[in-house]
């Protein structure tokens, strides 16, 4: 076609097909320097391009020249309604030289006096993506030379906007995937925490995620999920579910209900994904695991002495399959030293190779060490050097044994609040030192009434703070509770029966007035039958 | 905020109180409050059901102290459901509460 060929020169001539001057400039400015260039070629007026929305059926004015407001005022005009949405859903070229409410939706048009227009479609790979138009100001009719300039010059912009869009949403995926991953573990006494998130080949991020956080009830939450799809609308939908379900997490420490309200929610407002997800609440005591999972693969535990194997989980349909599904818990002891490693399917999945292979090999490789070394003990074994086709998420938790924990240490403000958070530390550190149902009972009694006289008797109205100590000597369990303050003399009768009951309950309970506060010394042998 | 939950309801002449949770001097008057509230003028036996509760010190004993003492006054009977062996057993044991209440070990039976 001879008309092309001469088209394609007057693009030449304006730098359209290769300047280095566009080469640094990006989004809105590029679009808005090729819309002047087009303006000069077409001897236009106005240049605008419409993109249409992704997921909507209206187009959008993004960037505009001579008829600046347009952008400025958000112009939309619905798909196969008006001049552009007539070229958008009949997919060709339009020409009018009368404008006005019968032939334009867009009255900014004919309020600025436009008297002829030239509009085309830009098509990417087969979909149209937006409408590129020119104007005058004067009477002009547009010949066919002038719309298959026009037509070129549209390709061309169509090509730079759908790879503008890419990088962006890529670089968003990227971004909003890296924001959702806790970017450092919670720091839990007692427990060990460690995590790898590698994205999937090619650059492309997919909706794999991990959490982990602490509840005001002293649990603690573990989540392991993988959304299916990838890029942008993966990560979106990742960051919604993972949000839900920490808000779920806050309602109730049953992992099965917490998956039941998620599953309602996604079903609800995103209709049509689909996501693994394994949740896991962890016992204020971190002595054992409850375990539910929604289509994920279950998690491998390995406990001292012992190979490591995958919990015996009965697996539940996915987030978004199915309706109204039956969701089930399993308890899964967590004894001292124990680790227990949670992952995505991109771990162990590997295209020519079957998934027990994968599941065999990363039974094989964790064993009882620190959650990092198990980390990258795994992630040695099974990527090695290859570039993983899928996102990966490893995530490894393990329970410190009691020599490794040493003492514990608190301290916090003298105020009733504390106290349930005293009793859950000292679970935690009771249950890894050994202690049975009886000893911590009378532990957390004694510590507790001591604690208690800190928080009642040792300050006046401006407060102040309570620590505890709790060490292991042979099999005796010390616990030193400190104030800075001074008791009062005993009011009322509840104060006498706090300190018998202390004293019931240690071997020997030593109260000292120092000068500076007081300290109460618990001994307590764990050995020792209860007092009764 | 330590939480306890209370649940009540009147079967006949017996008010049956449901505790389960913890209660510690952070939350004794609120579960004091409850449990006032949940006994009405006419019942003769009040039955405290804290098979449910993991921790109870002596700022719970004060509340169940008070109510046995106030429940003297009204001349209904104090009975307490208590697991044995239980570390709530034991607090309410040492601290000579048993007098003024009747133990026993396991839900009533009808």
């Amino acid at each position: 076609m001879a008309n092309s060929a001469s088209a394609e020169e007057k693009l030449r001539r304006i730098g359209f097909v290769s300047d280095n001057a566009l080469a640094h400039l990006a989004g809105d400015a590029l679009l808005i320097e090729l819309l002047e260039r087009v303006r000069q070629v077409m001897n236009a007026d106005t240049s605008v391009i419409l993109l249409l929305e992704p997921g909507s059926r209206e187009l959008v004015a993004t960037a505009s020249r001579g008829i600046e407001n347009e952008v400025r005022q958000g112009v939309r005009v619905p798909l196969g309604k008006g001049f552009a949405g007539r070229i958008a859903a009949e997919r060709r070229p339009v020409t009018l030289d009368r404008i006005d409410h019968t032939t334009v939706l867009n009255q900014l048009l004919w309020e600025k006096g436009i008297a002829a227009l030239a509009g085309v479609p830009l098509i990417v790979g087969g979909a149209v993506i937006g409408v590129l138009h020119v104007g005058n100001l004067s009477a002009r009719r547009f010949t066919d030379d002038d719309v298959a300039l026009l037509q070129l010059a549209g390709d061309r912009m169509a090509l730079t906007v759908q790879a503008h869009r890419a990088q962006a949403a890529r670089a968003a995926a990227t971004e909003l995937q890296r924001s959702l991953l806790p970017t450092r573990l919670p720091t839990v006494p007692t427990l060990d925490l460690a995590a790898r998130y590698v994205p999937g080949g090619e650059s492309s991020v997919a909706g794999d995620w991990y959490d982990v956080f602490t509840l005001p009830s002293g649990w603690l939450g573990i989540v392991i999920g993988d959304v299916v799809g990838h890029d942008l609308p993966a990560a979106v939908v990742m960051g919604r579910l993972r949000s839900a379900l920490r808000a779920y997490a806050l309602e109730t420490t049953d992992p099965a209900e917490v998956l039941t309200r998620l599953d309602r929610k996604a079903q609800h407002f995103e209709p049509g994904m689909m996501a693994t997800v394994l949740y896991c609440t962890v016992a204020p005591a971190f002595d054992q695991m409850y375990l539910s999972s929604a289509g994920h693969l279950a998690p491998l535990v390995a406990l001292p002495g012992r190979r490591g194997d995958y919990a015996d989980l009965p697996i539940d349909p996915p987030i978004g399959a199915v309706r109204e599904t039956r969701r089930r818990v399993t308890t899964v002891g967590l004894p001292p030293g124990a680790v227990a490693c949670f992952f995505t399917d991109g771990l162990v999945e590997r295209r020519y190779s079957p998934l027990d292979k994968g599941l065999d090999t990363l039974r094989d490789t964790v064993a009882v060490k620190p959650a990092d070394a198990v980390c990258a003990e795994v992630m040695a074994r099974l990527i090695g050097d290859d570039v993983p086709e899928d996102d990966v998420a490893l995530l490894t938790l393990r329970r410190q044994s009691q020599d490794e924990s040493g003492a514990l240490d608190l301290v916090l403000p003298a105020v009733p609040e504390s106290l349930k958070d005293i009793r859950a530390a000292m679970r935690r550190w009771l249950s890894a030192a050994g202690a049975g149902a009886e000893v911590t009972g009378d532990l957390l009694l004694a510590v507790g009434e001591a604690c208690t006289n800190a928080v009642e008797h040792a300050y006046g109205p401006a407060g102040g703070s309570v620590a505890l100590r709790l060490e292991l000597q042979g099999t005796t369990v010390i616990a030193t509770v400190r104030d800075h303050g001074r008791w009062r003399p005993p009011r009322g009768e509840n104060r006498g029966r706090g300190i018998l009951l202390m004293r019931k309950c240690g071997d020997e309970v030593r109260v000292e007035q120092t000068g500076d506060g007081t300290k109460v010394v618990i001994r307590r042998d764990l050995s020792r039958e209860p007092a009764l | 905020m330590t939480t306890a939950r209370v649940e009540a309801e009147v079967r006949g002449d017996t008010a049956c109180i449901t505790i389960s949770g913890e209660i510690d001097l952070a939350n004794a008057n609120l579960v004091q409050d409850q449990i006032h509230a949940a006994i009405t003028n006419d019942v003769t036996i009040v039955m405290l059901d804290l098979s449910g509760l993991d921790y109870l010190d002596s700022a719970g004993l004060r509340v169940l102290f008070t109510l046995a003492d106030r429940l003297r006054v009204l001349q209904m009977g104090l009975e307490l459901l208590v697991a044995p062996q239980s570390a709530v057993r034991k607090a309410v044991e040492l601290s000579g509460l048993e007098p003024l209440a009747r133990l026993r070990p396991g839900p009533a039976r009808d």
